[in-house]
C-alpha cells in the first residue's frame, strides 16, 4: 500500500470516470459534463472552460485519491472492493452535496434554488443526485465513481510501501 | 361565475422562481411553492373549496381598482367602501442582503381615508390540496407544515392571527393613515426564516426599486411602449431564474372553454417559443436574460439532440408525465392536468424555431462556439432526414399526425438559417449543399401540396382545404418575399375565414379533441405583424390598437379570449401572447414614418 500507488490510481480512475461520462453524454444518457461545469467558473468561453475544467477535474481526482489513501491507512488495508465502497460514498456525497449544493453555492455562473429575478445565471443547477442533467445521471455517477474507487483501491493495494 | 373570479380579474406577482395570481378581490388564488412548477399551496382558481387561498379584503361591500406600481411587478389594489379607502400593495420579494426567507409574499395595507374593517384568511393546501396540513405556532407566528414544506404568517398591525380548523384568520380596522403588513413566508427542506416587519417592508421596497431599474433598461421607444414594457415585465416573471428557462404560462388547466376538457399544463419551457423569446429580449435590450435563455436551451436539448423535445421542464429535465388531479377545475372545467402528454410528440416546427433563435442570437452580436455549431449542424441534418414525416404540428393536435404546412415551412426555415450560419462561419460548411437541396425540396412540396387554388391560400396540411392561423408565421419568418402573392393571399384568406372582429381563431376543421375554444390572441398579434410586413401599415396599426385595448386592467393577457364577451380563457399570463405583442409592436414601429 503506497501513496504513489493511490496517486497513480487517482489519475487512472479520473481518466476512466471522465471517459464514462463522455460516453454517457455521447449516448444521450446525461448532460453531465464535469470539466465544463468546473471550467465555466472561470470563463464563458466553452472551449477554454473545458481546458481549465479538465485540469481542475484531474487535480480533484488526485486530491480525492489522497483522501482515499488516508482512509485505507486508517483501516490498515486497501483493495478494489473497499475502493468501490469508498466510491459509492463518494458518488452519494457528490450527488447530494458536493455538486448539488456546494458547487452552485460557489459557482459564479450557476443558478441555485435562491436565484431570483435579480440574477440571470447561465448554467442550470444540477439538482438532487444531478437529476436535472437527465434521469440516468445518478446511475452513471454511481457507476463512474465505483470504477474510480476500484481503480484507486487496486493501485493502492498493488504497490509496495 | 359563482365562487370563481373571472380570469380577466387576475394579476400576477412573482420573484423569478414562482408566480402568484392575485384576484381583484384581494385573494391570492394560485401559488406554487417553492417553484413555478411545484405543487400548489394556493389553488382556489382550480378548486374554490379545496384549492386554498390567501384572502385579504374589506368586510364591507367595496369597489376595487388596481394597477401595477409604474414599471414594476408590484401590484396595488385600492378598495373603496362606504366608510373609507384602503390600499393593499402586494409584492413577492427578491432576496436582498442578509438572511431572509426562502420565499416571501409581503402584503402592505395602507388606510388612505376613513375607517375600513378588514379581514384576511390564509388557507394553505399543500400538494394541490391533497396533502395533510398541520397548523401550529412557533412563538407568536402561525405555521402550517406538510412533509418538508412549511409556511408561516407574520402580521404586524393587521390583527392577531387566529388558528382555525384549517386556516389562519385575522381581522383589523384600517383607519386614518395607519398601515399594517402581513408577510407570508415559506420554505422547503430547510428552516423557516422569520423576518422582522422592518426587514419585510425593506425587501418589498427594494423589490419595487429593482423592477423599476430593470424596466428602465428597456431600449424600446416605439409605439405602444406601455404595453410592450408590461409584456416584458410579465415575461420576466415567467423566467425561472435558477435555470434561465421561460415557462409558457404560470398556470395549469385554466380552460380553453368553460366546462371544457382542453385544460393543459403550461408550466414548461417550449423550444417553439425560443426564437420569439430571444428576439424580444434582444430587441428590448435584455442581453443577460437572452444569453441565459440561449445557454439554457442549448444545454437542455443536449440530452436529446439532434432530436428535440417539444418542451423541457424548467429544471432542464425531459420528462413530464401527464396525470389528472382530483380537483373540480375552474368553474367545473375538468380534468385538471399536471404534466403534459405533448412532450413525446414529433413537432417539426420546433427545429426551425431553434435554428432561427441561433440565427437571431448571432445576428445581434453574440457568438456560437464550435461545439454549439456542430450541435446545430446535427439538427439541420436531422431536419433533412425527417421533414418528409407527418407530425403533430404547432398546435399539438392529438389527432393522427399530418403533413402540416407550417411545420414544413419551419423545416425550410431551419435549413435556410443553417445555410446562413454556415456561410458566416458559425456552422460547418460541408453539409450546406445537402441543406440547400433539401430546402428546395421542401419548398417544392409546399408549393405543390400545401396550396389551395380554391382558397387562394396555403392550407393547414397537405392535401386539405382547412386554414390555419399559424401560417401567418410564414410571413413573419420570411419564408417568402413580403409582396409574394401567395403569402398575401394566405393573410387575406386567414383573416376572412378565421377572423372574429380583431381576433382570430386558430384553424378551421377538426383537431381530434372534443369541445370548442376561444380566439387565440397570439394569432391576432401575428396577423398585425404580417399585415405590417406586407406593407399594410394602417390596417396593422388599427388592429394593434384594438388588440392592446383587449388586455385586462393591468395589461395582461391569457392564452385565449372569448370573441363576444372578451372573457379570458386558457392559461394566464401566457408568454407567447406577450411575445407576439412585442414582436408586432416592434415590426409596426420599424415601418412607421
Amino acid at each position: 500500500m503506497s501513496a504513489w500507488g493511490a496517486l497513480f490510481g487517482g489519475f487512472a480512475g479520473t481518466l476512466v470516470l471522465t471517459i464514462m461520462f463522455a460516453a454517457g453524454s455521447q449516448l444521450r444518457l446525461t448532460r453531465m459534463d464535469l470539466p465544463f461545469l468546473l471550467g465555466t467558473a472561470w470563463t464563458e468561453d466553452r472551449a477554454r472552460a473545458r481546458v481549465a475544467g479538465y485540469a481542475f477535474h484531474f487535480l480533484a481526482g488526485l486530491v480525492f485519491a489522497v483522501m482515499y489513501y488516508a482512509a485505507f491507512a486508517v483501516l490498515g488495508r486497501a483493495g478494489w472492493v473497499l475502493g468501490m465502497l469508498f466510491g459509492l460514498v463518494h458518488a452519494l456525497f457528490a450527488g447530494t452535496t458536493l455538486v448539488n449544493v456546494l458547487l452552485p453555492a460557489v459557482h459564479p455562473r450557476m443558478g441555485t434554488s435562491m436565484s431570483a429575478a435579480s440574477s440571470s445565471p447561465l448554467l442550470e443547477p444540477p439538482g438532487f443526485m444531478l437529476m436535472n442533467y437527465g434521469p440516468a445521471t445518478p446511475i452513471l455517477t454511481v457507476l463512474a465513481h465505483l470504477a474510480y474507487g476500484a481503480i484507486v483501491g487496486a493501485f493502492t493495494a498493488a504497490t509496495p510501501r | 361565475m359563482g365562487r370563481y373570479v373571472a380570469l380577466r380579474d387576475y394579476a400576477v406577482i412573482g420573484d423569478g422562481r414562482t408566480v402568484a395570481l392575485v384576484a381583484r378581490d384581494g385573494s391570492i388564488d394560485w401559488l406554487c411553492l417553492p417553484d413555478l412548477d411545484s405543487s400548489s399551496v394556493f389553488g382556489a382558481v382550480l378548486d374554490a373549496d379545496r384549492g386554498g387561498r390567501f384572502a385579504l379584503r374589506p368586510r364591507q361591500p367595496h369597489e376595487a381598482r388596481r394597477r401595477y406600481l409604474p414599471d414594476t411587478n408590484v401590484l396595488e389594489t385600492t378598495f373603496t367602501t362606504s366608510t373609507g379607502v384602503v390600499r393593499v400593495t402586494d409584492a413577492m420579494t427578491l432576496p436582498g442582503g442578509g438572511l431572509g426567507p426562502s420565499r416571501e409574499v409581503v402584503r402592505r395595507i395602507d388606510a388612505l381615508a376613513g375607517r375600513v374593517p378588514m379581514c384576511w384568511r390564509v388557507e394553505p393546501r399543500f400538494g394541490y390540496g391533497s396533502a395533510t396540513v398541520r397548523l401550529d405556532t412557533r412563538g407568536s407566528y402561525p405555521v402550517a407544515t406538510s412533509g418538508s414544506d412549511a409556511l408561516a404568517v407574520c402580521a404586524w398591525d393587521a390583527g392577531s392571527p387566529r388558528i382555525e380548523a384549517s386556516s389562519v384568520d385575522g381581522e383589523f380596522d384600517a383607519r386614518d393613515g395607519a398601515s399594517g403588513t402581513i408577510a407570508m413566508i415559506a420554505a422547503r427542506a430547510e428552516p423557516l426564516v422569520f423576518p422582522t416587519r422592518a426587514q419585510a417592508e425593506r425587501r418589498a421596497a427594494e423589490t419595487a426599486e429593482f423592477w423599476r431599474r430593470w424596466s428602465a433598461r428597456a431600449t424600446y421607444t416605439g409605439p405602444w411602449r406601455e404595453a410592450v414594457v408590461r409584456s416584458v415585465l410579465a415575461l420576466k416573471l415567467l423566467v425561472f431564474a435558477p435555470s434561465g428557462a421561460i415557462a409558457a404560462a404560470a398556470t395549469t388547466s385554466l380552460p380553453e372553454q368553460i366546462g371544457g376538457s382542453r385544460n393543459w399544463d403550461y408550466r414548461y419551457s417550449w423550444i417553439r417559443d425560443s426564437s420569439f423569446t430571444l428576439d424580444a429580449l434582444l430587441q428590448l435590450g435584455y442581453q443577460a436574460e437572452a444569453k441565459a435563455f440561449f445557454w439554457w436551451f442549448m444545454h437542455a436539448t443536449r440530452l436529446t439532440l439532434p432530436r428535440l423535445q417539444v418542451f423541457y421542464r424548467l429544471d432542464g429535465g425531459p420528462r413530464a408525465p401527464e396525470r389528472t388531479l382530483p380537483l373540480d377545475g375552474y368553474r367545473g372545467s375538468r380534468p385538471v392536468r399536471i404534466g403534459n402528454g405533448a412532450a413525446a410528440q414529433l413537432q417539426l416546427d420546433a427545429y426551425g424555431e431553434l435554428l432561427d433563435a441561433a440565427f437571431v442570437y448571432v445576428t445581434r452580436g453574440h457568438r456560437l462556439d464550435r461545439e454549439t455549431g456542430r450541435d446545430l449542424a446535427s439538427v439541420a441534418d436531422f431536419v433533412c432526414g425527417h421533414w418528409r414525416e407527418p407530425d403533430s404540428g404547432i398546435w399539438e393536435v392529438r389527432a393522427s399526425p399530418r403533413h402540416h404546412t407550417q411545420s414544413k415551412a419551419m423545416c425550410w426555415v431551419a435549413l435556410d438559417r443553417a445555410i446562413r450560419l454556415a456561410r458566416a462561419g458559425w456552422l460547418p460548411a460541408t453539409p450546406a449543399a445537402r441543406w440547400h437541396a433539401e430546402a428546395e425540396a421542401i419548398r417544392r412540396f409546399i408549393d405543390v401540396h400545401c396550396w389551395s387554388e380554391t382558397k387562394r391560400s396555403y392550407v393547414w396540411y397537405a392535401g386539405g382545404e382547412e386554414l390555419d392561423a399559424s401560417l401567418l408565421l410564414m410571413a413573419i419568418m420570411r419564408y417568402d418575399r413580403p409582396d409574394s402573392p401567395r403569402l398575401r393571399g394566405t393573410v387575406q384568406a386567414i383573416r376572412q375565414a378565421l377572423g372574429s372582429g380583431p381576433l382570430l381563431h386558430r384553424y378551421t376543421g377538426d383537431d381530434g379533441i372534443t369541445g370548442g375554444e376561444g380566439a387565440f390572441l397570439c394569432c391576432s398579434f401575428w396577423l398585425a405583424e404580417a399585415l405590417a410586413i406586407a406593407g399594410r401599415r394602417e390596417q396593422a396599426v388599427e388592429l394593434m390598437d384594438q388588440l392592446v385595448g383587449l388586455a385586462n386592467d393591468v395589461g395582461l393577457y391569457a392564452e385565449e379570449i372569448e370573441p363576444t364577451t372578451h372573457e379570458f380563457l386558457g392559461n394566464f399570463p401566457q408568454g407567447l401572447v406577450h411575445l407576439a405583442l412585442i414582436s408586432a409592436a416592434v415590426a409596426i414601429g420599424e415601418r412607421m414614418p
